[in-house]
């Protein structure tokens, strides 16, 4: 039985409506994007849930351009005479903004297509009830490990998102989209030797249920609660002095996305969050350097946000504001190369958008995001990185992170972390270095990259009211020379 | 206004078997006016209208939001939620709601009718905080207003029913003079009288910090005391006072585990959970189970005596409800529940000025305006990092001697707690981007802190 009301005809239909209606009452630019969305989610707690349930939800947005301001309402109420009030309502506030310099976006080519992620089995297919049980066998999964008992508390999270989109603009932009999400978290707390150690963790993909067995989901579960349990038992603190530091993709993949990946973004650089998620050091470089030529890190250093990684948390192949998504190269050959743009800061940029406009709700303007961010590899293998380090850490995991919010003094804490010494990696785990350098300190750092990669899942907070973005961020393993650890 | 939407819903969940069903349905635009570089980015307005329907048959338990309610909608929605219970596990955290029949006081100045016309005004509103903020020495302003109104009503299973108004108002000024030297103030509440004086208050503020952030040079790691702002004490105090949640002590995400009845601060030190405040975002007359809010001690003479509770978790540690339950959810609305969530916090003004705890600072102090980013390596242990932004500044002597920059401070929550060593009385309410829970606190001075910086 289809419970719903607004079938995806109805809602284009009711956006076709909006862009026509809101060009004629004079808005100089209209985009209304329907959203029709699935979010279903189960926690348990030690292996009994503690709630679960299915939310639909539909409703439409309609951003506006009028006397060089932006008006933007949304509403599930998709009547005509509700959405006609709201693009009147969207052109009054517009107006009234009366900025002193004109909001202008770029020019970008009239699209009119489709995409979706490709899923063999679709979430919606599969019953609540075999949702549940695998999350309950995954929960006893990991107690019947020989380590299952120093797992205190596990909190297992599973989100299943379905998003249906259709964006319309009054440049003739017509966009139709479906994509599907699945999202695994752990939050579990081991108890060692020492006290405790805890750990977030988070995978996900833009695929169908089977992801879990394409992705060895339970597999990767099982050895990173092994690793947490390891890491509460055997980690000691250690006064290291100036190391080499290794760091695993994931490592690499939040510094990326931190140090990288924010700064890039067009609207903190120039000022637009400058109240909430902050603005860029990359502002001062760019006062007498260009794009392409600020060095930034060693030659091997290469950065790249791409939404059209297949299977990606990040994917997409349209943006929200109808661009044609593909890949940024933000650090090439250790030089700032690029940054991330929507059509407002693009033309602020005199360039065109490079598709980073995303919005995580029918009821979210879209914003300036990225998509999977990685480090690009090089041509080592680990061993090699190993085998050149006198006496270094290599950090697989970390815990606590944090950076400032120009995004030039960062934090990271590592979680499994192991000492190598004289080019061999030991079995002694090191208990909570600490990372706390400057993303020249850290960039400049670098001498070796190896080819393997991995994509750790993340939600990027940004904005306020804050919109939590699906990101990959991960990449290569990456080598760091005389590194003075931190928090001594 | 509800067009007997929560009478529907509760109608259609029992004909399918719920034995209990909450039904709140929430109305009312609500308008967002971002801005910087002095210039507004974008106006928003929200047209919200939704119904949130939780359902239990015994302990089996489900929510769904509604968007835009109809009763044709309600019908199919609640009767395929209702089934949707009936195939879930029992929950470990449900075991009922509140099932006496209540009674509720209303809480005076929840609602200021001016707000209706200010969506008119709030543009000019905002523009005199920025040029406010430029007056004072600004070069540029940003920030975010948050404005509206809503209105709740509520009905339960047993009979419980309810409804209020409500107004709001909540803005973030951030002024920079140069990238680098910026301040910024907050404010916020329910009254909109004399909103321009406020307005303007704030943008003065913003940009006084600012200019006198100008000049500042990298600050040296090492132990210092720390002076924390409203704003940051609000996000780090909030820390441990969130924390006093049952949910957040089963779940591993408290720092208060084994400290129920332990002194956790000096003897001077009071909080409590306050519902009942007219200018607190979070106050309200009743939870979403019916039962009537009430003011809850969590820390008093430096004790922590008490947790925020629903029925569930009243029962599971043999206590009572403090009317503090809400639906609540982790990483995704499709497995909302109900659970504990604290009202305002409200700490308690001590006897010291601004001027007077600077002029008391003797050794090395640092003055954090505002932060942002706190970090766990653990939260049961509460070993932290956060970051301040904003103006900083160096205090020697009892005199502010230079702003400095790029600072951490890397703590432990409940050991920082013990070393409180001022508390000021200049309490205001703080909700901001950093600060979710509305919290009344003032200026709080911390003995001994550590604060690192980056090694190269």
């Amino acid at each position: 039985m289809n419970i719903w009301f607004i079938t995806m005809k109805d809602g284009k239909d009711i956006a076709d409506f909006a862009v026509d209606y809101g060009t004629k009452k004079g808005a100089n630019y209209i985009e209304a994007r329907y959203v029709d969305s699935r979010d279903e989610g189960y926690t348990t707690r030690n292996g009994a849930l503690i709630g679960g349930g299915i939310v639909n939800t539909q409703g439409i947005a309609i951003r506006v351009l009028a006397d060089g301001g932006i008006g933007f309402c949304s509403t599930a109420k998709l009547e005509k005479d509700h959405v006609k009030k709201a693009i009147e309502l969207a052109i009054k506030m517009a107006k009234a903004s009366k900025r002193k310099e004109p909001i202008i976006f770029s020019e970008e080519d009239v699209v009119k297509t489709k995409w979706s992620t490709p899923v063999k089995q679709n979430i919606a297919d599969i019953s609540e009830e075999e949702k549940i049980k695998f999350v309950y066998d995954l929960d006893k999964t990991l107690v019947s490990q020989d380590y299952g008992e120093s797992l205190v508390t596990r909190t297992l999270m599973l989100n299943l998102n379905d998003v249906k989109k259709y964006i319309h603009n009054s440049e003739g932009s017509q966009i139709e989209s479906e994509k599907s999400l699945i999202f695994f978290y752990t939050f579990n707390t081991a108890k060692g030797t020492l006290g405790t150690e805890q750990r977030f963790n988070g995978m996900g993909g833009s695929m169908g249920w089977e992801w879990f067995e394409e992705e060895n989901i339970v597999e990767k579960v099982i050895l990173d609660n092994e690793a947490l349990v390891k890491t509460a038992i055997n980690a000691k603190e250690m006064k290291l002095g100036e190391i080499d530091v290794i760091v695993s993709g994931e490592v690499a993949g939040i510094i990326a996305h931190e140090n990288t990946g924010h700064p890039s973004e067009g609207d903190r650089i120039l000022g637009r969050e400058g109240a909430q998620a902050g603005e860029s050091f990359y502002i001062d470089l760019l006062k007498d350097q260009k794009l392409g030529e600020i060095k930034i890190g060693s030659e091997c250093v290469n950065l790249i946000d791409d939404p059209t990684l297949p299977g990606s948390a990040g994917f997409y192949l349209y943006d929200d504001e109808c661009v044609k998504a593909r890949p940024r190269y933000l650090i090439k050959n250790g030089l700032i190369n690029e940054v991330l743009l929507n059509r407002e800061f693009a033309y602020k940029f005199e360039t065109k958008s490079n598709a980073s406009s995303r919005s995580m709700g029918y009821d979210r303007e879209p914003l300036i995001r990225m998509a999977n961010t990685y480090f690009g590899p090089g041509d080592h293998n680990i061993e090699e990185l190993f085998e050149d380090v006198k006496k270094g850490i290599y950090m697989k995991s970390f815990t606590e992170w944090n950076i400032d919010d120009r995004r030039f003094q960062s934090k990271y804490v590592g979680l499994e972390a192991y000492l190598i010494e004289d080019g061999v990696l030991t079995d002694k785990m090191v208990r909570r270095p600490i990372l706390e350098l400057t993303t020249f300190g850290l960039y400049g750092s670098v001498d070796a990259i190896t080819k393997d990669a991995e994509f750790p899942m993340g939600h990027c907070g940004k904005s306020d009211p804050g919109q939590g973005a699906p990101c990959w961020m991960g990449g290569s393993q990456v080598r760091m020379r005389n590194i003075r650890l931190g928090g001594e | 206004m509800s067009n007997n939407f929560t009478e529907k819903a509760l109608e259609v969940a029992q004909k399918e078997g719920a034995t209990e069903v909450i039904a709140r349905l929430v109305e009312g635009p609500n308008y967002q006016i971002r801005f910087s570089n002095s210039n507004i980015d974008i106006s928003k307005q929200w047209d919200q209208s939704m119904l949130e329907v939780f359902i239990a048959i015994g302990k089996q338990i489900t929510q769904v939001d509604i968007q835009d309610p109809t009763i044709p909608k309600i019908e199919q929605i609640v009767k395929q939620a209702t089934n949707f219970a009936k195939r879930m596990p029992d929950s470990q955290l449900y075991a009922t709601m509140e099932s006496k029949k209540q009674s509720y006081k209303a809480i005076d100045g929840l609602y200021d009718k001016t707000i209706e016309t200010f969506p008119e005004k709030a543009p000019e509103m905002v523009n005199v905080a920025i040029e406010k903020a430029l007056e004072v020495g600004a070069k540029r302003a940003a920030g975010v207003l948050y404005f509206g109104k809503t209105r709740s009503e509520l009905l339960t299973s047993y009979g419980n029913s309810g409804s209020y108004d409500t107004s709001f108002y909540r803005m973030t000024i951030r002024s920079f003079v140069d990238f680098e030297s910026s301040g910024q103030d907050v404010v916020v509440g329910r009254n909109m009288s004399n909103i321009e004086k406020k307005f303007s208050e704030a943008g003065e503020n913003a940009g006084k910090l600012a200019k006198m952030a100008v000049g500042g040079k990298q600050g040296k790691a090492g132990k210092y005391d720390l002076i924390l702002s409203p704003t940051v004490g609000g996000n780090l105090f909030g820390q441990i006072t969130d924390g006093a949640n049952p949910l957040m002590l089963l779940l591993n995400m408290s720092p208060l585990g084994d400290h129920i009845g332990e002194q956790i601060t000096p003897e001077d030190f009071h909080v409590v959970d306050d519902p009942h405040i007219s200018e607190g975002l979070g106050s309200k007359p009743f939870d979403v189970e019916g039962t009537p809010t009430s003011k809850t001690p969590i820390i008093q003479n430096g004790v922590l005596v008490g947790l925020i509770h629903n029925t569930t978790s009243g029962i599971m540690m043999q206590t009572e409800s403090t009317g503090n339950s809400n639906l609540t959810g982790f990483f995704g609305s499709g497995s909302k529940f109900l659970a504990p969530e604290p009202t305002n916090m409200v700490y308690s003004k001590g006897d010291y000025s601004l001027d007077e705890i600077i002029a008391e600072s003797k050794k090395p102090t640092i003055y954090v305006t505002s932060n942002w980013y706190t970090r766990y390596t653990n939260m049961i242990e509460g070993e932290f990092s956060t970051i301040p932004r904003d103006g900083m500044f160096l205090i020697e002597d009892g005199e502010i001697k230079k702003p400095v920059r790029k600072l951490r401070i890397s703590e432990n929550l409940l050991k920082m707690s013990k070393r409180v060593e001022a508390i000021g009385k200049d309490r205001k309410q703080i909700q901001w981007w950093e600060v979710y829970t509305p919290t009344f606190i003032p200026t709080i001075k911390i003995a001994d802190c550590n604060i690192t910086a980056a090694t190269q």
